[in-house]
């Protein structure tokens, strides 16, 4: 049997005013790439979703949430926040606390109300983890951990991430 | 929340809104619902009531008050005039998405519902409703709305007012004392108090 | 929530099967603790958050709200210490407000065993559960498979057995707050620095008769050091391939734009910002 692929590497960051969320491309079963155009980040309105892990469940957890932030804007004629983004995610995934999705979703958007930047990651569970700094998921986060530990500082103006695949 | 009716029904509709709040919103968000939302939500228990077998409609009409964090009407005429003077009673009219600050709503045992600046409900609506009219301004203060609120109470009930048979709810700035705990970022003291029968006795006094 | 989706799970079996390892869940180490004093109780604990051997997260919370003068502090998955202490949190704020009474430490500390026992352990959370309420301050622990304990002082986490050797040493009857105060936070910092999966810093909460106080960061014994060097890249090190700035003027370009005529619409619909 061959085995399904996934991976993938995603971070997000927060700069001065400002947020910046990056992922790779590859599609993968492990050295075997299958697709070089599997983005792993999906936009719901002023919010972006990045997903790592099993490709199936990214694909079916980024449908999940655009039905659900859809439905979302359709009763409360607004765009969702970060913050409560995080908070659906994170309910979510604990629904399937013993069947749970292969992600680690990161969330990274700005606040429209307060205008504060806003990151998290979550576990496969839905555990939430707020960061000031920096957030880091996928086959890489070991890699990546070690990089923004290094090279990240506060009021990054512009902020450059890069995510190198093993 | 308050309502005017049959007080057993009443009772179940508070326990059904507190509970929705809970599972279909608190539990999803984390955070509770705003008040468009749980008025829909009372609104759809009281819309089905009317359809469905075996039930009788809820006899009562509700009205609810709430409080929405976001951009206050105020707050965004400023940010508007520095921006953009013509535009600016656009968007004033709705809030844009964004709208916070306090609201109102009625809703009938039919199920609709209406946003309010001010009205009244039960037996005595009409006249008070027309005293009402001819008394709210815009931008009123909390004391004068205590005031305009007793008043419209006075003239449209019999029977006698005092700390015991009045009661009073503001939905205002939020009262951090009420709290019971301090040191956690970004808690904000409930919104919502209900005034004792001390304060409701002065408040009639000095109608 | 509370009911549980298990429709992934044959599929994540015959996954795990064919060699694709399970996430791994976030858990927290951690050192919790707490104490009764003369008026009330204290519970403390560490930041830390691990992921196998990783920090996930340096300063996490772990001090949980289950009422205003009822807290809980969590180990083990952090997942389900912060689920289950908001599903029971909301169950006693639901049961405070329809009997208009204060809720109770051992109601909540009743509803946590019998939502943990009815999961047979699957629910790994470690709870010490402290609060104040009319019948006067306690202090329990309840274990994940539903056990529960009621002490004047717990440990409870993997630096439990470093917290509890300095409780066991310095602990005495009748503390004032402030020594009990000091008592856990040394005990926390006893897990810190010799428990691998607790560190960082130290969270207390007091709770009184009067009120509760929570100092997050309380103790920050491992600040980080502002780095010796500047490790920024010069501005373009990055290649920009290319550039497309979509301005709010220039938004008709991509959507349809009604402009609203003043006064002569009495209703609108609401305007979408997509800035």
């Amino acid at each position: 049997m061959i085995p399904p692929p996934d991976g993938g590497a995603c971070v997000a960051m927060v700069g001065k005013d400002c947020v910046a969320i990056a992922c790779d491309l590859r599609l993968g079963m492990q050295a075997l790439t299958v697709s070089n155009n599997f983005p792993k980040i999906f936009s719901y309105g002023d919010v972006h979703l990045g997903l790592t892990g099993l490709a199936t469940d990214v694909s079916t957890v980024s449908d999940l949430f655009r039905y659900k932030v859809n439905m979302y804007r359709l009763r409360e004629e607004r765009n969702i926040s970060p913050q409560t983004m995080a908070n659906l995610v994170s309910s979510s995934l604990y629904e399937r606390r013993f069947g749970p999705y292969f992600v680690s979703p990161v969330i990274a958007g700005i606040n429209q109300t307060s205008g504060k930047p806003f990151i998290c990651g979550f576990d496969s569970i839905g555990c939430i983890d707020f960061a000031k700094d920096f957030i880091v998921s996928g086959t890489a986060s070991d890699q990546l951990f070690g990089t923004c530990e290094g090279l990240w500082e506060p009021d990054l103006v512009s902020c450059a991430c890069s995510g190198d695949m093993g | 929340m308050v309502y005017s009716g049959m007080g057993p029904d009443y009772r179940v509709l508070v326990d059904k809104a507190r509970k929705v709040s809970h599972t279909g919103y608190k539990r999803v968000y984390n955070e509770y619902p705003p008040t468009r939302i749980l008025v829909q939500d009372v609104a759809r228990v009281m819309q089905e009531a009317t359809q469905s077998g075996g039930v009788r409609p809820y006899g009562v009409s509700l009205l609810i008050a709430g409080w929405d964090d976001g951009i206050e009407p105020e707050a965004e005429g400023k940010d508007q005039e520095e921006h953009d003077e013509e535009k600016k009673k656009i968007s004033g009219k709705t809030g844009g998405i964004l709208k916070g600050g306090p609201s109102l709503y009625q809703v009938d045992p039919s199920g609709s519902y209406f946003p309010w600046k001010a009205t009244a409900i039960g037996k005595s609506a009409t006249s008070a409703k027309t005293f009402l009219e001819k008394r709210y301004t815009e931008g009123l203060e909390l004391e004068d709305a205590i005031h305009i609120a007793l008043l419209t109470l006075k003239e449209t009930i019999e029977g006698e007012m005092n700390g015991d048979t009045v009661e009073i709810g503001i939905v205002g700035p939020p009262e951090d004392r009420l709290l019971g705990f301090e040191g956690v970022e970004g808690a904000q003291g409930p919104r919502f108090r209900k005034l004792s029968p001390q304060e409701v006795e002065d408040y009639l006094t000095n109608l | 929530m509370g009911g549980f989706d298990f429709s992934n799970h044959n599929r994540n079996a015959a996954l795990h099967a064919q060699g694709v390892p399970l996430p791994k869940a976030t858990s927290t180490g951690t050192t919790i603790v707490g104490c009764l004093f003369d008026g009330g109780v204290v519970i403390a604990a560490d930041t830390r958050a691990t992921s196998g051997p990783i920090v996930a997260d340096k300063n996490c919370e772990k001090l949980h709200y289950i009422a205003p003068q009822i807290w809980c502090a969590g180990a083990g998955t952090a997942a389900d210490t912060e689920f289950t202490t908001a599903i029971i949190s909301s169950n006693l704020e639901l049961h405070a407000l329809s009997t208009g009474r204060k809720p109770r430490v051992v109601t909540c500390m009743t509803l946590l065993k019998q939502h943990l026992f009815r999961h047979q352990g699957h629910i790994g959370a470690y709870l010490v559960v402290a609060g104040v309420d009319p019948t006067g301050a306690h202090l329990f622990t309840v274990h994940a498979h539903g056990s529960t304990d009621k002490l004047p002082y717990v440990t409870m986490g993997s630096g439990s057995l470093a917290a509890m050797s300095v409780f066991e040493t310095q602990w005495k009857g009748k503390l004032t707050k402030d020594e009990a105060v000091k008592l856990c936070a040394d005990a926390i910092q006893a897990g810190i620095f010799n428990d691998l999966g607790s560190g960082s810093n130290v969270d207390v909460a007091v709770i009184t008769a009067e009120k509760t106080t929570l100092m997050r960061n309380y103790i920050t014994p491992n600040v980080r050091e502002r780095k010796a060097r500047n490790y920024r890249f010069p501005k373009g090190t990055t290649a920009v391939l290319n550039e497309k700035i979509i301005k709010k003027e220039e938004i008709s370009k991509y959507v349809t734009v009604h402009e609203l005529e003043d006064d002569s619409v009495t209703a609108t619909a609401e305007t979408m910002d997509t800035s």
